[in-house]
């Protein structure tokens, strides 16, 4: 009896923790649009927040982000429509 | 005689039947050399999975009558073990040597083995039990056998190579039941962890015949650990975390018995962050979580025994590393963050797989004195999703496997057959319209014959087997209309001569691999490896043939195994870099080479110095050349030469370090040669040193403790299989950590 009974709190603690644990991601994330520049290396414009059905829609194959005017800065981003989002955080290095 | 005398003589003479019973055939005595008891020895009941131990007086007690020619193996640290064959109506005492050069992991020593008899098979065996406690992880502990390595990228993806091969060529089975999980990719991880496992055997090359045609590279065997015979429940709780990554994990087993049913059940969470570099950077995504739960029931009634197992395993591990641009391009710090933060550390982030798998076992074991017929009945439910995007997987996939195992072992004098085949249904489904491999199955059928012969030191085997394999793939999504056959026979033989301490074994054995539908059809990104893949529906059975000695010498204090072997495989199947690029991913395409020759030699020694018998060194030599002899470039994923050291201090003899709870201390060190024979997406690996300490404690008799520091030196390095070797330059391991593990038995 006092086996099965500590057997009753083991699996009581096993499914405690095997369902405390959620995997879940937040549901809104950042996206950008993949600039490639000339030199082959990835360039990250910031295109905002999104969330839901919105962010669905963003990954969507053949969505596509229009950029009305043209970036310029350490690397120039054309003014355009692109294609290449991605909603994927980056390593974050100073 | 009247009525009372007559009662009198028949409770007497029930007594004496009952304790004959008792001490003739249920029981049995393990001494020593001097006829000394020895307490404490495990003896493993081996075809009904049972673990017995002896008693103060060297006794141990089995329940009923046990068939003629059971296997019962003993073993106890300290001694030699021994494989005994168990006879009815003769007095059992078994005797056991004293030893002081364990070597058990290297075969010298007698022991049951699943895969055959070990004397007549090359089979490595490695024990799992304290995987929890003393190593990183159970992959990393099957790398200090020789001829293994690991392809990997951190804790959260890692499998093993076997003289240089790996993926489809080395085959995975726990329990009996082959482990399909995608397994062409590397990464895709092994799929279980060490949980409740107890050992762990191992065949080299193509000589796995009862298993499986396709073992070309090597077969691991994976068993859980033996029900116990203990009525009161016992059982383990254990924990461990590593400050590299922030690993914290826990598991628990419980064991025991009633009346005819015996019981095992387990479960494990483990959670762990980004990996430290050397230089204090993380290495980002590289972060895993792992969930894990099994049960296993057996019932023994008489000469039957029925074992019933389930498992269930979820894991989600982040893929680091990950680029849109070629991987060759990028810098370390595009994929490195400088900084820690315990907030976002376990967040799950993309690109990540989403892995759930579920394994039903069934054992019917039928016993009696010549002869054992065995069932095997295994599902394997593999899901596996990877995203690269939050809202919906780059590819979602499920493989379903059912497996049917029969088996007839039959002695008659010094000859054993085993007869059998293996009937194998795989399907393979897509959830996703958005596809890298179609949806396809097959149907495996692979009949056997084994026959081994042993006869005091003299032993040969031979086997033959015959698999027949039906492919079909119609998916109207990724246009592929395949249907094909691919049959063809493989065979092993081997024999085995004992000369004094003198062990010699040959063995010559042929396998054949089929093409896997991934390598026949795959058409499109796979973030896993950065690359596009293209499958070849031309491709067709590779081939191959192993020549393999090993010869083992042991006294009682030093050990020594040498084991050349030459490999020839034709019609190799590989995958190439392209110069053409899609969606900014290199297009890979898969290929066959006419010849591919991997030849080697592994070696092991043992040291025990006789004024200090409680120091072991050993040593194991791993040297592999590879030929590529249709292309200037050699194989990819070769692993480097190595030496590898174990020095182990058992401090139990010093009676003021007891006092103060210290167990032992071991030094672990690895010497990696360069690796100048490469793939031509590959580039050179410089050689490198690894030194890793560990400090045993015995805080309690049933408290044990570990603390240990892995990369001692900080060593900055990048092993040639690392997963992410080709990418930044070569992202290097986790730098110098610290670790701390508890296990505590009741």
């Amino acid at each position: 009896m006092k086996n099965f009974s500590l057997l009753s709190v083991l699996m009581i603690a096993v499914f405690g923790f095997m369902t405390s644990c959620s995997s879940s991601s937040d549901d809104c994330h950042e996206c950008h649009i993949a600039y490639m520049n000339a030199a082959g290396a990835e360039v990250e414009v910031e295109i905002g927040e999104f969330c839901g059905d919105e962010l669905a829609d963003v990954e969507t194959p053949g969505y596509a982000h229009t950029i009305d005017e043209t970036i310029v800065g350490n690397d120039t981003v054309p003014a355009g429509t692109y294609t290449d989002i991605h909603c994927e955080e980056h390593a974050d290095h100073d | 005689m009247n009525l009372k005398s007559l009662f009198k003589t028949l409770i007497f003479t029930v007594l004496i039947v009952c304790c004959y019973s008792v001490t003739a055939q249920n029981s049995g005595l393990v001494q020593d050399s001097e006829n000394q008891p020895i307490e404490n020895v495990s003896v493993f009941i081996a075809d009904q999975s049972i673990l017995l131990k002896t008693n103060k007086l060297g006794e141990f007690f089995f329940d009923g009558k046990l068939p003629d020619n059971t296997y019962l193996n003993f073993y106890k640290n300290g001694y030699v073990s021994k494989l005994v064959k168990y006879k009815e109506g003769i007095e059992f005492v078994v005797f056991l040597k004293k030893l002081h050069v364990a070597l058990d992991e290297v075969g010298v020593v007698e022991s049951y083995s699943d895969l055959g008899n070990t004397k007549l098979t090359n089979i490595d065996k490695k024990s799992l039990e304290n995987v929890f406690l003393r190593d990183n992880s159970m992959v990393e502990s099957i790398t200090q056998l020789s001829g293994v390595d690991i392809v990997s990228s951190g804790l959260g993806i890692q499998k093993v190579v076997v003289r240089g091969l790996s993926g489809m060529r080395v085959v995975t089975y726990l329990n009996g039941m082959q482990i399909n999980n995608q397994q062409w990719a590397n990464d895709h991880g092994i799929g279980f962890t060490d949980l409740g496992l107890g050992e762990v055997e191992l065949i080299k090359g193509s000589s796995a015949l009862k298993y499986g045609s396709e073992a070309i590279g090597g077969l691991l065997f994976f068993k859980d650990s033996p029900f116990t015979s203990n009525k009161k429940m016992n059982g383990y709780i254990a924990s461990k975390f590593d400050n590299s990554s922030f690993l914290s994990s826990s598991q628990f087993g419980l064991n025991w018995k009633k009346n005819n049913f015996f019981f095992n059940l387990y479960g494990q969470y483990s959670i762990s962050s980004d990996y430290r570099l050397p230089n204090n950077d993380y290495l980002f995504n590289s972060r895993f979580n792992q969930n894990a739960i099994k049960f296993s029931i057996a019932y023994r009634h008489k000469n039957l025994q029925n074992i019933f197992r389930y498992q269930y395993h979820y894991e989600n591990p982040g893929i680091p590393a990950h680029a849109h641009v070629d991987p060759a391009n990028i810098k370390i710090e595009d994929i490195t963050s400088s900084s820690f933060d315990f907030n976002d550390a376990y967040k799950l982030l993309t690109p990540y797989q989403l892995v759930n798998n579920q394994l039903f076992n069934y054992n019917l074991n039928y016993l009696s004195n010549n002869l054992k017929l065995s069932l095997h009945l295994g599902h394997f439910i593999n899901n596996l999703k990877e995203h690269e995007k939050w809202t919906r997987p780059a590819f979602n996939l499920t493989i379903s496997n059912t497996q049917i195992t029969p088996n007839i072992r039959y002695k008659i004098k010094d000859l054993t057959f085993n007869l059998g085949s293996q009937l194998s249904v795989l399907d393979n489904k897509n959830n996703e319209d958005e596809r890298l491999v179609p949806d396809a199955s097959t149907l495996n059928v692979g009949p056997y014959v084994i026959l081994d012969y042993e006869k005091n030191n003299f032993g040969f085997n031979s086997g033959i087997r015959y698999d027949c394999k039906h492919l079909k793939s119609e998916d109207n999504i990724s246009n592929v209309n395949y249907d094909n056959e691919f049959s063809n026979t493989s065979f092993s033989s081997g024999i085995y001569y004992k000369f004094l301490d003198n062990i010699l074994r040959f063995t010559y054995s042929g396998s054949y691999r089929a093409p896997h539908f991934s390598e026949l059809f795959s058409n499109g990104v796979h973030h896993g490896t950065n690359r596009f893949e293209v499958g070849n529906e031309n491709l067709d059975i590779e081939y191959a043939d192993q020549f393999e000695l090993k010869y083992q010498w042991a006294n009682e204090h030093f050990g020594f195994v040498i084991n050349p072997f030459l490999q020839n495989i034709s019609d190799f199947i590989s995958i190439v870099p392209s110069d053409t690029f899609i969606d900014s991913y290199r297009v890979y395409n898969y290929k066959q080479y006419n010849n591919v020759e991997i030849k080697g030699v592994e070696m092991n020694l043992h040291y025990h110095p006789h004024q200090l018998h409680n120091l072991h060194i050993e040593q194991s030599y791993t040297f592999l050349q590879t030929k590529n002899k249709d292309d200037q470039y050699g194989l990819a994923l070769v692993p480097a030469n190595s030496v590898r050291t174990k020095i182990l201090f058992d401090l139990n003899d010093y009676e003021r370090l007891v006092k103060y709870k210290f167990d032992y201390l071991s030094f672990y060190h690895v010497y990696k040669f360069s690796q100048e024979d490469f793939a031509e997406y590959e580039e050179l690996t410089e050689s490198y040193s690894l030194i890793n300490f560990q400090m045993g404690l015995k805080l309690r008799d049933k408290l044990l403790c570990t603390i240990g520091i892995n990369n001692l030196l900080n060593k900055e390095y990048t092993p040639h299989t690392s997963r992410i070797r080709g990418v930044a330059g070569g992202v290097p391991n986790p730098g110098r950590s610290f670790n701390i593990n508890l296990k505590y038995e009741f």
